[in-house]
This record gives structure tokens, sequence and C-alpha cells, in this order.
């Protein structure tokens, strides 16, 4: 009897230290190690202040942060804003027009100085100071169009106290949109001593979980865990600490060899969608294991002008929606495009599926009947880059169909969106666009698409040049108010409103993957849909 | 074949014109007109598109069929499937369709594209060449009969166009009148136009002629028959293309054909780099562009516009090469190195 007991004892100490040593080991992974990652090109600025990039953002999302930022998980609870240098979300007063924020206490940069409510301050007017595409983001804050126009004093709509860490932000008007726009890249804190020049060569000292610690332009550039994180600013629960030690990110041009070294462990990551060739075979082979398919919030359409014929007809317009099959077009982007017919993509707030033009080439034919156009002369415009030229060649395909003299014009995607935006380029009837969102709001889509004032002469984005008073007059009033159910409900109907004028075709959202090495444990690897992927959520198995 | 003894007694009767000497040197060279039979064999098939378009494969150049489904080796296949993968070659199976296979995620017919393509690219190529020879012997002759400041004009002139590397200097054109088009007084040439691509192309290269041209009237000028023409009153327009051209017409042969050759290397380029032909036009230079984005799942999508590239300039140059050493006085010790019999044998036409 006492042996069997002791026996017991012996299996049941056994069976504890095995709990024991799994829960150490195995399923939560390893902490620690150098992540090693690729990209195609080199980010246009490694500048928080400058860069307007997908590709700077994701290299920046864990290393500047601005008072507040984007929750740092998957899907829709990623869109969400949640406070980053700041304590909380901003009390937003006066009608909507004062924002007030306090600096956590303690913070410090990767370099020992410590955070300052001022810092906030001059980095927003470093973002004006540098003509930063950014700026226009910023442009409601009292005094800041006068310092964007003169470069001289301060912004006198930002009001900061560095012993209480007050900020006190005072707008010209009411915009549901500024608490998106604090948690922009932009509008990462940097020291006030900043240079005001780009610093992507040297960047400057960080206030996330990461610092870059080396760059070489062009080539490649290094992270290492900022030291001042662990004790100082990791209070910022919101911000994961991060499992890698160290992130080297190089530039390896082609697409098909950032593949084959992450297949032979060569690297851990790649930041660069995969081509159309390859995409199917990587994810026939690795989905599940090492390949994800993830969806950034983006619509891709053809825009159609209304204030000339054939398309200042609505019939023409609803006939051209009914004519695209997003059959045709989930071949042309090789399985990645997810169809959709409205504007509003998945995974934005106000996304509430419909659609009011299913794939009907018959009532296509029967509307442009019924229009009778006289101008069949049409120039479909579309950039150089595949697959977005060949869906600018369908879509050529398609108008001919319904019986249009179309001629397709492929312009150099560098130069796509300065040609078409302005309006002395001749012929411009239609073409195609995307558009990726910079923050999970809808206005975002619809001021900058739809509303009437964003017509310009240059650099225009409503590239349809609809301007309807009544939906105009609902964009300008959801603009002002934060977002909530409510206008979530509002903007879905606003969706379906200027999807009834058909101004734009849309087809699908774009998708991009996550492809890592088998070394990286996939499940734990975060997607951002406005920064990408996350750096902190990389772990080894 | 062997030479009669008695054919060098016998030869008698006037002596063979410069043009037929030169043709009979070319008749010897064999490897030369074989690749001219290849040439023309590439040209022959080019100029047959619109017949396997309308008969055999029942589709244009541009057309999409990326939907569509057809009936090959006894089942049902999709011209593109899901996945965005073109079908292959069928050979065919098809009744000719697709006979090449598709050449993308359009699901336009590869070959039917191969061919009009070719169409563009000859076109492309030898009217850029004739812009070529014809703007390069004007000025060529001009600098070298005149001399003096038109001579120093159109050199130096030439000396800066000559400074920039010839594709860098084609692609900013093309790139320049890649929107607005080209708009000169009464020419009036929309940015979609291949002509503009042939003019980019012809301009960039006139150099390259007018500079040997120029050399060679420099040191006919100073011949006798020229002073005879001037000391008889001739006028110098009459001089120069009643005297000085005709004795610069095989040199000008030459240089055309080569430039045929680089004029379609270049407008590949263009092409490739989406500066020359603009779609919906196709050229074997944008069939390259478009096949790099397949390489890895059909690559033949590139190798085929590049073997046709590769032949076509191969078989320019070879027959340019063939074709210099007929008409180059010359190259009389090579003729008698490869034949066996003196170069003035060949001349007298004793030589078969």
């Amino acid at each position: 009897m006492k042996k069997l007991g002791l026996v017991l004892l012996v299996l049941v100490l056994a069976a504890g230290c095995a709990l024991g040593v799994s829960a150490c080991g195995g399923s939560e992974g390893k902490e620690g190690g150098t992540l090693t990652g690729t990209y195609a090109s080199f980010p246009a600025y490694l500048d928080p202040s400058l860069s307007y990039e997908v590709e700077g953002w994701t290299a920046m999302y864990d290393t500047y942060l601005p008072l507040l930022t984007l929750a740092h998980e998957n899907g829709a609870e990623g869109s969400k804003v949640v406070p980053a240098l700041a304590e909380s979300l901003p009390k937003i007063t006066n009608g909507g027009k004062t924002y007030t924020l306090t600096l956590r206490k303690g913070l410090k940069y990767s370099d020992g100085t410590p955070v300052k409510a001022s810092d906030f301050k001059s980095s927003i007017e470093r973002v004006f100071a540098l003509g930063s595409a950014g700026s226009s983001f910023y442009e409601s804050i009292v005094g800041a169009q006068r310092f964007a126009e003169t470069k001289q004093g301060d912004i006198p709509g930002i009001k900061t106290d560095d012993k209480t860490g007050r900020i006190e932000i005072e707008l010209t008007a009411p915009r549901g949109t500024f608490t998106n726009e604090l948690a922009m890249l932009y509008a990462a804190v940097l020291p006030s001593d900043t240079p005001i020049e780009n610093m992507t060569a040297n960047p400057p000292p960080a206030t996330g979980p990461y610092m870059i610690s080396k760059v070489e332009p062009g080539r490649s550039w290094s992270y290492a865990r900022n030291p001042y994180w662990a004790k100082d600013n990791s209070q910022i629960g919101e911000v994961p600490s991060g499992h890698v030690d160290k992130i080297e990110i190089r530039v390896v041009r082609n697409d098909s060899t950032q593949v084959n070294e992450i297949e032979r462990g060569k690297a851990d990551w790649m930041q660069t969608p995969i081509s159309a060739d390859e995409y199917n075979k990587v994810k026939d082979k690795y989905e599940g294991t090492q390949f994800r398919v993830e969806r950034p919030i983006n619509i891709y359409l053809f825009w159609m002008n209304t204030e000339k014929a054939p398309f200042d007809d609505l019939r023409v317009r609803q006939a051209v929606n009914y004519a695209i099959d997003p059959a045709a077009l989930e071949r042309i982007y090789a399985g990645s495009l997810a169809a959709d017919h409205q504007i509003l993509p998945e995974g934005m707030p106000g996304h509430k599926p419909f659609d009011l033009y299913p794939h009907d080439m018959a009532k296509a034919k029967q509307l442009i009947k019924e229009a009778n156009p006289s101008d069949r002369n049409i120039t479909v415009w579309t950039d150089n880059e595949s697959p977005n030229n060949e869906a600018g060649a369908y879509y050529e395909g398609v108008l001919k169909e319904l019986g249009f003299d179309a001629k397709l014009k492929e312009v150099n995607a560098d130069n796509y969106f300065p040609i078409i935006g302005n309006e002395s380029t001749p012929d411009l009837d239609i073409g195609w666009l995307s558009f990726f969102a910079d923050y999970p709001h809808p206005n975002d889509f619809f001021q900058l698409l739809f509303a009437g004032e964003s017509i310009a002469p240059t650099n225009n984005t409503n590239l349809s040049r609809i301007d309807d008073p009544k939906i105009n007059a609902k964009i300008a009033r959801l603009d002002k108010e934060p977002l909530g159910p409510q206008q979530e409900a509002e903007y879905a109907d606003l969706d379906r409103e200027i999807m009834e004028q058909a101004p734009v075709a849309p087809y699908g959202t774009n998708t991009v993957s996550t492809f890592v090495s088998s070394a990286i444990d996939l499940d734990k690897v975060v997607f951002n849909p406005t920064f990408g992927q996350d750096l902190t959520s990389f772990q080894f198995k | 074949m062997a030479l009669d003894p008695n054919a060098k007694a016998a030869a008698s009767g006037p002596a063979s014109g410069p043009w037929r000497v030169a043709w009979r040197r070319l008749r010897r060279n064999r490897v030369a007109l074989g690749f001219l039979g290849l040439l023309v064999l590439i040209v022959a098939f080019c100029l047959a598109a619109p017949l396997w378009a309308a008969h055999v494969a029942r589709t244009g150049p541009n057309e999409t069929h990326t939907l569509e489904k057809i009936q090959a080796g006894g089942e049902e296949r999709e011209v593109v499937n899901r996945e965005g993968k073109p079908i292959g070659p069928q050979w065919l199976e098809a009744g000719g369709r697709f006979f090449l296979g598709a050449d993308g995620r359009l699901g336009r017919d590869e070959m039917v594209r191969l061919m009009y393509g070719g169409r563009t690219s000859l076109l492309i190529g030898f009217a850029a060449a004739a812009i070529t020879t014809l703007l390069g012997a004007i000025l060529g002759l001009l600098a070298g009969y005149y001399g003096g400041w038109s001579d120093t004009l159109i050199s130096r002139a030439m000396d800066v166009v000559w400074a920039f590397p010839v594709a860098l200097l084609a692609i900013a054109l093309g790139l320049a009148l890649a929107v607005g088009g080209l708009n000169i007084g009464p020419l009036h040439l929309s940015s979609g136009s291949i002509w503009i691509t042939i003019l980019v192309i012809g301009v960039v290269y006139v150099p390259y002629m007018a500079r040997p041209i120029r050399g060679e009237a420099l040191a006919l000028r100073e011949k006798e028959f020229v002073e005879a023409a001037e000391a008889q009153g001739a006028s110098s327009p009459r001089v120069m293309f009643g005297e000085l051209l005709p004795n610069l017409a095989s040199t000008i042969i030459v240089f055309f054909a080569l430039s045929v050759a680089n004029a379609m290397l270049l407008e590949a380029l263009l092409s490739f780099l989406g500066v020359g032909v603009q779609p919906p036009n196709g050229s074997w230079g944008t069939m390259l562009n478009g096949g790099l984005d397949l390489l890895t799942s059909a690559p033949m999508l590139t190798y085929l516009p590049g073997a046709m590239i590769l032949l076509t300039v191969l078989a320019v140059n070879v027959f340019a090469d063939g074709l210099r050493d007929a008409l180059d006085p010359k190259s009389k010790a090579r003729i008698e190195a490869h034949s066996g019999f003196t170069a003035a044998e060949v001349t007298e036409g004793i030589a078969p």
C-alpha cells in the first residue's frame, strides 16, 4: 500500500512537470530572436511626419506613437482608436471643436529624454513646416492654415502644459474624423528639437517598443528594442511589447526572390504582396501554415465623369455597373480580389453589404438603348501596372460590347494620379482607381471621392465630378459628428444613395497576404487593416 | 565546283557592272542567303496574321476571352481559370484556336497576338530605319559636301544627340510624348500612335548614319569625278545627289539593313518599358512586358516573343553582314579566302 502510494505520487509529480514544461515551452512560442524581413522597395520615408504610404506606416507603426493609435488587432477590431501616449481618448467639448487629452506621465524617448506635452505641438508644426502630405488632415486646427502659409510663429490652436501633460486642441469647426486623424502616423510625437528636414537616413528617437537602430538608405534598416520601453513606456497597455529582440529588413526587389527566401528560411516575412504569378501556388501550398489572406480597407473602382457625355446620363452609368462581371475581374486579379459592388468595403465602419447592380449584360444593353447616347467615343484611363492595366483592358472590352468606341490609355503609374487629377487633361471620360483608407472612417472615402468641394483643378480626388447638394450636405453633416452606431447606419445609407447615382462602378477590394517562414507562428501575426503587419506580433515558434 | 582551266581564256565580252558583281558575291554567301530566307519566312508569318485570325483562330488580336470556355481534346476547358492562369498551347486540339495558348489573364489568343505583334515590330523596324537613313543620308551629304559652317553646325548637332545614350534618349522622348502626343506644325500624332515610336527611334539613330556618310562624302568630294562635274557647271544638289549619292549607295543600303535590326531592338526595349507601343496595340516588346507577370506559371508567354525578336534581329544582322561583304570592294581578300577564286575571277563571272 505504501509502495502504491509512492508510485502514485511519482506519477502525479511527473505529470505535473510535463504540464509545466509544455506551459513554458511549445504553445507559448519563443521570446527573443532576430526577425528578418524583406521589402520590394525602400519606403519613400522613414520619417513619421512625411510617410504617406503603407510601406512606411507598417515600418513605423510600432516605433513612433501618436497620442492615439489603432488597436493592435486583426480585422474590424483593428479599426478601433485606442490611447497610446495619451492616458485616454480625447474629451470632446465645445460642440465638437475642442479636444482635450493628457499625456501619460514618465514617458521617455529611446534616447532617454522625457516626452513632453509641448512635443506634440512641435510635431504637428513640423508636419506643416515640412509641407507634408499629412498637413491637410490638421488644417482645421485654429491657426494651422496661417502657419502653413507663413511658416512663422506657431499654431495657436494647440495649447500644452508640460507640467500637467495637458494638451488642448481647438478646431475651427467640428470634425468627426479628428480622433482618427490623431491616430495617424503624421501625429506621432517627436522631440521638439527634431530637425525640420527629412530624417529617413537618421530617424528620430522612438517612443514605441522598437526603435530604428540603423538605416542604409535604399538597402536596409534595422530595429532594436527601445531601452526605455520596458521600464517607462510599457504602461501603454494597448501597444504590445513585442516578442523578438531585433528586426532586420532588407530590400529585395524581385518578389519571386522574396518568396524563395521565405521558403528556404533565409527570410522570415515579406511585406510585399505576392505577385499574381505565384499567388495561387504559394496559397495552395502554405495556406493555414505560413500563408494567410488579409483584407486591408480599400476599394477598386472605375470612375465616370458625370459632367461629360455620355456619363452625364444616369442610365449609361447604371448600364456600366450592370455590365461589369465580377467573375472576369476575379480572374484578372488571379483570385486576390474580393468582389464588391459598393463604396464602403468590408472592415470599414458603416459597411453594410448590398448590390444594386448584379451582373446583367442584357439589362445593361437595354439601358444603353434607352439612353441612346450620341457621344460614343470614350477614353478609358488606367495605369500601366498589372493587373490594373488588364482590368482597364477588360473594361474597354465591356464598353465596346455596350456599343461604345472605347480606347484604352495606359499611363505610367508614377504619373497616373497627377494626370487624371488635372482637369486640363483632355478626354477624362472614365478610368480605373484604387483607394486605400488613410484611416478607418467612412468620411475618408466619401469626402475625397464624392464631395462637391473636393473637385479641384489639380490633384482632384472627386474624379467622377459628382456635385449633388443632398449628398454634399449629408457628408458635411456626418463629418462633424463623432462616429457611433447611428452615424455608421447613416454612412451605410449614404453608400446606397451614392450608388443609386452610380458615379462610379466599384468592383472589389484587393486582398494582400501574410507569408512567413516556417519558424514564425502565423496564428500570432496581427494584420491591422490600416497599418499592415504588426511587428510586435511576430514570434518564433 | 571545279574550275574550267579554259574558262579564263574563253572569257570575253564586257566587264560586269558593280551591282551584278555584288549579286554574285552575295549568291555565294549561303549563310547570308539562308538568313534572308528566314527573314522572309518571318515576314510572311506576320503578314499572314489576318488570314489566321479570321479563318483559324476566329478572333482578333485584342479580343478578350476571360470567361470563355472552349472545346479541346474532347473536353471543355476554361481559357482563363479562376486563379487567373491562362490556357496553355492547344496546338490543333481546338481547331487551331489558342494554338499557342492564351496570352494572360485577358485570354487573348497568343498566336494571333504574336503574328500581329510581329507586323507592328517589323513595321516600326523598317519605317524607323527608313527615317534614319533618309535624314542621316541627307545630313551626312550636306555636311560632307559643303563642309565649313554647314559641317560644323550639323556635326555639332549630331554630337549633342550622340552624347545621350540612345536608349535613355528614346525613353525620355517616349515619356514626353506618351500623354499629349506630338503636335508640330501640320504634324499631329495622338499619344497612342505607333508613328510616335517610329519617329522617336528614327531620330535617335540619325547620328549613327549621318557621321559615316559624312566621312565618306568628305573623301569622295576630293575625287576627280566631282571636280569634273563641278567644272562642267553642275549645281551643288546635282553633284550631291547625282554624283556622290550613287557612290554612297552601297554604304547606305548596308546601314539601312543594320538600322532595321537596331530599331527593332530599341522598339522592344521601349515597349517593354511601357514607353513604346501603347495598348491595345501589341508588339513583341509589349508581349515581353506582359509575359513577365506570368514568368513562373506560363514562361512561354515570355519565351515566344523573345525568340521572335532574337531570330528576326539575327536574320537581319547576318544578312546585312553578307550584304556588306558583297557590296564592299575592300572585302575581296575575304572572298578569295572563302571561295578559292580570285576576286577578279568572281568579278569576271568566271567563277560560278
